[in-house]
């Protein structure tokens, strides 16, 4: 027992007894033992945490971890055309949102560097804010430009901090709203160029996986880092010209002022190669504060999404398919006598003056906008002059649908609508349909669709998709966008067709060339349409309400046209005839002329 | 020592980050480094203090003196607290800091020494008195002095952690004191009552023990147990070897306190199982070491003070790896000689080095009873669990 002995000769050497030296070493023991056991719990613990959980852990530090951020694409810039060289109507702003935490009391600082510098961007009455209690979040300024935010930055007040906005510029203001669309505050493009071409123009956002602190800054740790790099939005180069757009936006508010119009669009195109060169919609919108818009219609763009009834002006579409079929010639005569019975309902002409009574050519027709004489066309076509049948019916809607492709979308780079074209061989009382038809009523076609056909009466007959994007801006360079227009062309009349159908159109304004509207030199031609609208199920004869719509094309005197105006002009409750749109077309087409300085022919 | 400051290196400049993007601070990339390695080299010059300089004698003539000075140093801070004075420093509503310019004095830690050494002295006197265990001249002075420790650190710097490491003190020497064991149980328990009753009745106490169980049971992550859940994820995420030096990205500030009272949670995720279980086994050596020690030791005076030293070490080490496991709640409490923070480290190795100054002392004098003694036990031991097992 030698532990025992030991154990006496300590007590006997310091303590005042041996019991308590026993007792002492015995409880020194049970301390051991608390070390042993204590620690080899932790160890225990430290086992189950380590090893067996070590996967519970380490997902829950990936999730706890790991930072997914889009790096967000640089929305690309919008531009329109100012003669040859790309003019920019939509940029982009980085701009700042000035928060603060009024329970930091430096109400003095921030109200006094607000003042200093940022007076004019302050949305929130500081008196206000402050007397909010628990307040922790203001938003007191907002569109602050990045150049002003430093200067407050650089003041270094603790409660002050900013929130970064992408904002887009509109350096023309209302400029072509209706076509140019805006963004909206999630940052995706709504109507127009924004909304139709939100893909290219947004890019591709690209991503930053890693491993972050509790900040959410990136750091270099872990191997799983990634970084795919965001694809910028393309800059769009549109072919419509900025200061065309500009001058035919001034003469259509004008034109809504001094008559019952409360509503203007207009369309300029090339009509030789389909680009647009104006579209404008009117009364417009501010697309940097779209919010303020009371009625969401301000937004549509009536040139490519609203289809509608462009009346008389289809004759040119039914006059164009007679010729075409080698059925008609402007000189084919036929008996007008103001009216024309067609399954039992007499469809009477707009114009009834009694020396219109009798026998007359098909260019008078044109001349005098005679719904008889479009519907002597259709008879032509079916191949019998005393009634309509099946093949007019079948052919009108070959040439309408399938040739001028009306009532299909165009595929023009924006959204569109399709509109209607009835079936030639279902439903009832198909003769009186195609009937109006020829005269553009119960149809429903886009400005678009309808001028787009009307370049193809014009230009030789070829169809063209219409385009309003010229390109890309690369390095300052136009670079061709392949992927956003379709690019069909398609010859759908003959060069006689379309040269006898010129020959009218400018026979159509010889009255306008007398008194002096037309100057001479050169070659105007055009056709009105009025269309009545239908309340309850029919077209109202009491003409309440009319739709004016005028199209038309401007050349050289004896060369072939390159330019095709439509306007169409309406107002609710309005009786808006196809003399309103008339005026804005020939001023429209005068300072065309002089815009574009066009050189008269010989 | 070594270890804590290769840690405090490796997340040091991380820390500092953390601090200057959240507070806009502006500490230098190797700041904390730096603050560690000077209070390394003050730590180890004060362990050779009471190593090799200082003879214990000295400090066991001067313990009622040194003992008044810290309670002293501990109600000036409270006064100063109270006054609002710029001399007392505050963090998140506690003043447990004196605020010297450059640096910062924390009396708490001196006043775990001064008890230790106090209560040494005076247990021993009570001993040789043959009073242990009366009431008046024996309990009252103590509860005395101890409440009124318990009650500066708990209550007026409302440091739980430390009066916790001051409970072990005191129970770890009482037991070696000779107090009878009936009294100690009924002193533990009332103990026990108390500070059961001072947790239930304090909101942000209740909080950190309802933190603990919601995530014993696995429950839905939330603020309060934001702390632990962290402290275990770093830990967890060093499974078996750890992520290695410099990769912790729990130290980028996911974890609250990661170089001072969590830095176990971020060795764990730095050397992994392995890591920790050799630190689990230095500090066990350690401590075992204390006990043979104080075991060894002849003289009264010097086994309590080795005692009060291991109790004080054991309460700190203990409690902190436990709350960072999760197998109690979450209490302010620094791991010694590893954790960030300069006072702590410096008493802490003054404390031992006067451990090692009574272990030379001791085993010169019986040099030979301690080699037998110690081969005896652990041939005995040895023997013993054979006999157990077959």
């Amino acid at each position: 027992m030698p532990r025992s002995n030991i154990q006496r000769s300590n007590v006997r050497y310091s303590a005042p007894n041996s019991g308590d030296a026993a007792n002492s070493h015995h409880r020194i023991k049970i301390l051991k033992k608390v070390v042993l056991v204590t620690l080899a719990i932790i160890a225990v613990r430290l086992f189950a945490i380590q090893i067996i959980e070590h996967d519970h852990w380490v997902a829950k530090a990936d999730e706890q971890h790991t930072l997914l951020e889009a790096i967000v694409a640089k929305r690309g810039e919008i531009y329109m055309m100012d003669g040859d060289e790309p003019a920019a109507v939509v940029l982009n702003q980085t701009t700042y949102q000035i928060i603060i935490d009024p329970s930091v009391t430096e109400k003095d600082k921030i109200q006094h560097a607000l003042a200093t510098y940022a007076a004019t961007y302050q949305t929130a009455d500081l008196d206000e804010v402050y007397s909010e209690e628990g307040l922790r979040y203001a938003i007191i300024a907002k569109n602050v430009p990045k150049s002003i935010a430093d200067q407050i930055a650089a003041e270094e007040i603790s409660a002050v901090w900013f929130a970064k906005n992408n904002q887009r510029v509109y350096p023309e203001g209302d400029l072509a709203s209706g076509l140019l669309g805006f963004v909206n505050a999630d940052g995706i493009g709504q109507y127009g160029v924004e909304g139709s071409l939100n893909n290219l123009l947004s890019g591709k956002d690209g991503l930053l996986k890693s491993t972050a602190d509790v900040n959410k800054v990136a750091l270099s740790i872990g191997n799983d880092n990634v970084k795919i790099p965001a694809e910028d939005g393309k800059n769009i180069v549109l072919s419509v010209d900025r200061g065309l757009q500009k001058g035919v936006e001034e003469r259509a508010i004008n034109a809504i002022n001094n008559t019952a119009a409360s509503n203007a669009s207009v369309l300029i195109m090339n009509s030789n190669t389909g680009e647009v060169l104006t579209m404008a919609n009117l009364p417009d919108y501010d697309p940097a504060n779209y919010g303020n818009v009371t009625d969401a219609s301000a937004y549509v763009n009536y040139v490519t999404d609203d289809p509608y009834e462009p009346a008389s002006i289809c004759k040119n579409f039914a006059f164009s398919a007679a010729i075409n079929e080698g059925v008609m010639t402007p000189d084919t005569t036929f008996f007008n006598q103001h009216y024309e019975e067609v399954d039992d309902w007499k469809i009477w002409n707009a114009e009834q003056r009694s020396s219109l009574y009798g026998t007359l050519t098909m260019r008078q027709a044109l001349y005098w906008s005679l719904n008889t004489g479009s519907i002597y066309a259709l008879k032509l076509l079916g191949g019998d002059p005393t009634r309509i049948n099946q093949q007019g019916r079948e052919k009108l809607y070959d040439y309408y649908y399938n040739k001028f492709r009306l009532g299909q979308a165009t595929g023009i780079e924006l959204i569109e609508a399709e509109g209607y074209i009835e079936d030639p061989n279902e439903g009832w009382g198909r003769d009186s349909t195609y009937a109006n038809m020829t005269f553009g009523q119960n149809l429903k076609i886009t400005m678009l669709q309808t001028a787009t056909a009307f370049s193809a009466v014009i230009n030789g007959g070829y169809w063209r998709t219409p385009t309003v994007v010229k390109g890309e801006l690369v390095d300052d360079k136009i670079v061709p966008l392949g992927s956003t227009s379709t690019g069909i062309e398609d010859k759908i009349l003959s060069d006689e067709t379309s040269a006898m159908m010129r020959e009218m159109l400018i026979n159509n304004r010889d009255y306008k060339v007398r008194d002096g509207t037309d100057r001479p030199g050169y070659d105007v031609g055009g056709k009105s349409g009025t269309a009545q609208v239908v309340r309850n199920g029919a077209y109202d004869d009491t003409f309440a309400e009319l739709v004016g719509s005028y199209i038309g094309f401007v050349a050289p005197a004896g060369e072939m046209p390159e330019y095709v105006i439509m306007v169409r002009m309406w107002g609710e409750g309005q009786s808006i005839g196809s003399g309103d749109a008339m005026g804005l077309f020939d001023d429209i087409s005068n300072y065309l002329i002089n815009y574009l300085k066009i050189k008269p022919g010989a | 020592m070594a270890l804590g400051l290769i840690i405090i290196y490796a997340i040091g400049p991380m820390r500092a980050n953390v601090l200057n993007n959240t507070y806009g601070t502006n500490y230098g990339t190797h700041d904390f480094f730096l603050g560690q390695l000077r209070s390394v080299l003050i730590s180890v010059a004060a362990f050779f203090l009471a190593f090799k300089v200082i003879p214990y004698k000295y400090i066991q003539k001067y313990s009622k003196p040194i003992m008044i000075t810290a309670l002293a140093l501990s109600v000036l801070l409270w006064v100063l607290a109270l006054s609002g004075s710029s001399l007392a420093k505050c963090e998140l509503g506690e003043c447990r800091w004196y605020n010297l310019g450059p640096v910062s004095f924390q009396p708490a830690e001196f006043l775990k020494l001064a008890l230790v050494i106090y209560l040494a002295d005076f247990l021993t006197r009570k001993r040789e008195e043959g009073v242990v265990g009366k009431w008046q001249e024996f309990w009252l002075p103590l509860l005395l002095v101890c409440g009124l420790s318990l009650f500066l650190v708990v209550i007026a710097q409302g440091d739980l952690g430390t009066g916790v490491a001051l409970i072990s003190i005191i129970f770890g020497t009482l037991l070696v004191a000779g107090v009878p064991a009936k009294q100690y149980l009924i002193m533990l328990a009332l103990v026990l009552v108390v500070a059961v009753g001072a947790v239930a009745t304090s909101a942000h106490r209740m909080e950190r023990v309802n933190a603990w169980l919601d995530t014993l049971q696995g429950a839905e992550s939330s603020d309060s147990t934001y702390h632990i859940e962290n402290a275990m994820l770093a830990i967890g995420v060093g499974g078996l070897t750890g992520v290695g030096i410099g990769n912790s990205v729990q130290a980028t500030g996911y974890l609250p306190e990661s170089i001072n009272d969590s830095v176990f949670a971020i060795m764990g995720e730095t050397f992994g199982f392995i890591g920790l279980l050799i630190i689990l086994v230095v500090f066990g050596a350690l401590l075992l070491r204390m006990l043979k020690v104080a075991d060894g030791t002849a003289d009264m005076d010097r086994r309590i003070l080795v005692i009060g030293v291991f109790s004080w070490t054991l309460a700190q080490v203990v409690v902190n790896i436990m709350a960072m496991t999760s197998l109690v709640p979450v209490t302010g409490i620094t791991l010694p000689l590893l954790s960030y923070g300069g006072t702590s480290m410096l008493f802490i190795a003054f404390a031992i080095g006067c451990v090692c100054q009574i272990s030379c002392y001791t085993s010169r004098e019986v040099i030979k009873n301690e080699d037998i003694s110690s081969r005896g036990r652990l041939g005995g031991s040895h023997h013993a669990s054979r006999r157990r097992s077959s």
